[in-house]
């Protein structure tokens, strides 16, 4: 028996990495190995109950963008909408100093200077920031990287706004989804959003449009589909967040679906002070009596 | 913010806003994302005047990119950590309440939650000298208890009186009375709220009231819970992190409600008290 690491380098992040171009492909390996990687144009959801990693990820994910490339960085920008005023720049200020070799001010700075912020108090202010940000994304064409937390902070105005009529409360949210895509595919982004878990999961399964949804896998995945239509089909990639119960307090698991393949990947999270860290998942090779070999999972 | 109408903006006339509405163009929305060329052959105004009017729309109600480097030195400058005054809280909280954050500390009736509050209320005030915005809506808050609280501080008199003089007490029995005291707020502060327990339908387990919708705003929850087990007085309260930007959640401190600071804390334990 021998244990072997799980992770095949792709023949595109392998082309990628050798012409030196900076692809957003290989903005986390552990994540986005193989074709699932996010390519310029897609967008992804970050879905699961508060205090699961979600926006720790995002921490991570914009890390790794705005560090050097000597410091093992993609050197791009980042602008990050932040929607319910959560953002913590003493957190990613942590995350930086914990990768760089050298963190100094200067350094530190610098990174920094590839990351915008935008705060956004409503939905209609969003998407009225979307419109004068299309500007920006045409001057500055090292931005690649594109995420919205969350969008799903004005559900509940939105919803008291609209009145009795579904489509006015999902009418501004329908334009900011439609206007995303436009800006993520014209100008070659990559679009990371969170929505938070603010529904309960129905216990029994009901008739309707929601149940197009839900997967079998799903079942142990707290996720009911709440945003509009619009947004649901935009979404190319969703990755949901659960805390483990048990009582190691700083393990996280996600589980990713790749919508469009139906690939369901599972991955182990720690969160420690200084960032997060996936924890290897080992596999072992495994000879039945017949000679066959199968991979299991430790 | 939403419907067009005269003087909104510079060039936004009564003429240009009827002409619009009769097009079917009512709010900013409708005008931002129109075909600006097609707007303006129907509704017969120059294509320049309104290019400029999306602009000024734009500028006037979007919001404006920071950039990180910027507002990295700005924080540095304007970021605070105000101690509890109450070692173990300190402990829980990674040295005490942050500037720009929202920590809550939740429990069931009698668990010490108002307390806690007058106690920071207290410390911020006499400590640190720094003003306190006291928002209550139990009615728990007495000028008498706090007095109590400072003078196990100080026995000088007019430090006291300082101190009280820097917290202001707003009563709020109604949601819109606590978001009038609010909106008043100017300065960057450290936000402290408590919050009661309720049970979940299912399980019976007890949890934080006012749902999932509050939950993500806090950045911090501490839950104050009744000790257990021997040696457990009627002033005992076990504090557990169950949530936290900085720290791993699960550690808990043993505080002394009873009297001003803590006791001598057992080794902090993990787990969740419920």
């Amino acid at each position: 028996m021998c244990s072997a690491f799980h992770r095949a380098e792709s023949g595109t992040e392998l082309l990628a990495r050798l012409e030196g171009r900076s692809s957003l492909k290989e903005i986390e390996p552990y994540l986005f190995a193989n074709e699932d990687s996010p390519v310029l144009g897609d967008i992804l959801e970050f879905h699961g109950p508060e205090g699961t990693g979600k926006t720790e990820m995002l921490y991570h994910l914009t890390a790794r963008c705005i560090l050097p490339k000597s410091e093992g960085g993609l050197e791009v920008e980042v602008l990050f909408i932040d929607t319910d005023y959560h953002f913590d720049m003493l957190r990613l200020v942590t995350v930086l100093e914990h990768r760089l070799s050298q963190s100094c001010e200067e350094v530190v700075k610098r990174c920094l200077g590839r990351f915008f912020l935008v705060y956004c108090s409503s939905s209609i202010q969003l998407l009225l920031t979307l419109y004068s940000l299309e500007a920006m994304f045409c001057g500055h064409p090292s931005l690649r990287l594109l995420i919205v937390d969350s969008l799903s902070a004005f559900y509940w105005i939105d919803r008291v706004n609209g009145g009795e009529s579904v489509n006015l409360q999902e009418s501004t949210l329908k334009k900011c989804s439609q206007f995303l895509e436009k800006l993520v595919k014209e100008y070659r982004l990559v679009l990371f959003a969170t929505t938070q878990s603010i529904m309960r999961k129905t216990s029994h399964l009901r008739e309707g449009p929601s149940s197009a949804f839900t997967h079998p896998s799903d079942a142990g995945v707290d996720y009911r589909p709440y945003l509009c239509k619009a947004w649901q089909q935009v979404v190319k990639h969703r990755i949901f967040f659960s805390k483990d119960d048990s009582k190691t307090s700083n393990q996280f698991s996600l589980v990713s679906r790749h919508l469009k393949s139906n690939n369901l990947k599972k991955h182990f999270l720690l969160l420690e002070k200084v960032g997060l860290s996936f924890v290897h998942m080992y596999h072992k090779m495994v000879f039945l009596q017949d000679g066959v070999q199968v991979l299991k999972s430790l | 913010m939403g419907l067009l109408r005269a003087g909104l903006c510079p060039g936004l006339t009564q003429d240009v806003v009827q002409l619009l509405r009769g097009r079917g163009i009512r709010t900013v929305v409708d005008l931002v994302s129109a075909d600006l060329e097609e707007v303006a052959q129907k509704c017969g105004l120059s294509y320049k005047a309104l290019v400029a009017l999306r602009r000024v729309l734009l500028a006037q109600f979007s919001a404006f990119p920071f950039n990180g480097a910027d507002l990295y030195e700005e924080l540095k400058t304007s970021t605070a950590i105000l101690s509890t005054g109450i070692e173990s809280l300190d402990k829980l909280l990674d040295a005490g309440l942050y500037t720009g954050e929202v920590t809550e500390i939740v429990g069931g009736p009698g668990s010490g939650k108002t307390q806690v509050c007058l106690c920071v209320a207290a410390n911020v005030a006499h400590g640190l000298q720094q003003n306190v915005l006291y928002i209550d809506s139990s009615g728990g808050l007495t000028g008498s208890r706090l007095l109590q609280l400072l003078q196990a501080r100080t026995p000088d008199e007019e430090e006291q009186a300082g101190a009280l003089q820097r917290i202001q007490v707003v009563h709020a029995f109604d949601i819109f009375q606590m978001l009038d005291a609010l909106q008043d707020l100017r300065s960057t502060v450290a936000q402290q709220v408590t919050n009661h327990m309720t049970r979940e339908r299912d399980s019976g387990k007890l949890k934080p009231a006012l749902g999932r919708s509050w939950s993500f705003v806090p950045s911090t929850r501490i839950l104050l819970d009744t000790g257990e087990g021997a040696g457990a007085s009627g002033s005992q309260r076990t504090a557990c992190l169950i949530k936290s930007p900085r720290l791993p959640t699960g550690f808990q401190e043993t505080v002394d409600i009873g009297t001003w600071g803590t006791l001598k804390q057992s080794p902090a334990l993990q787990g969740h008290p419920t």
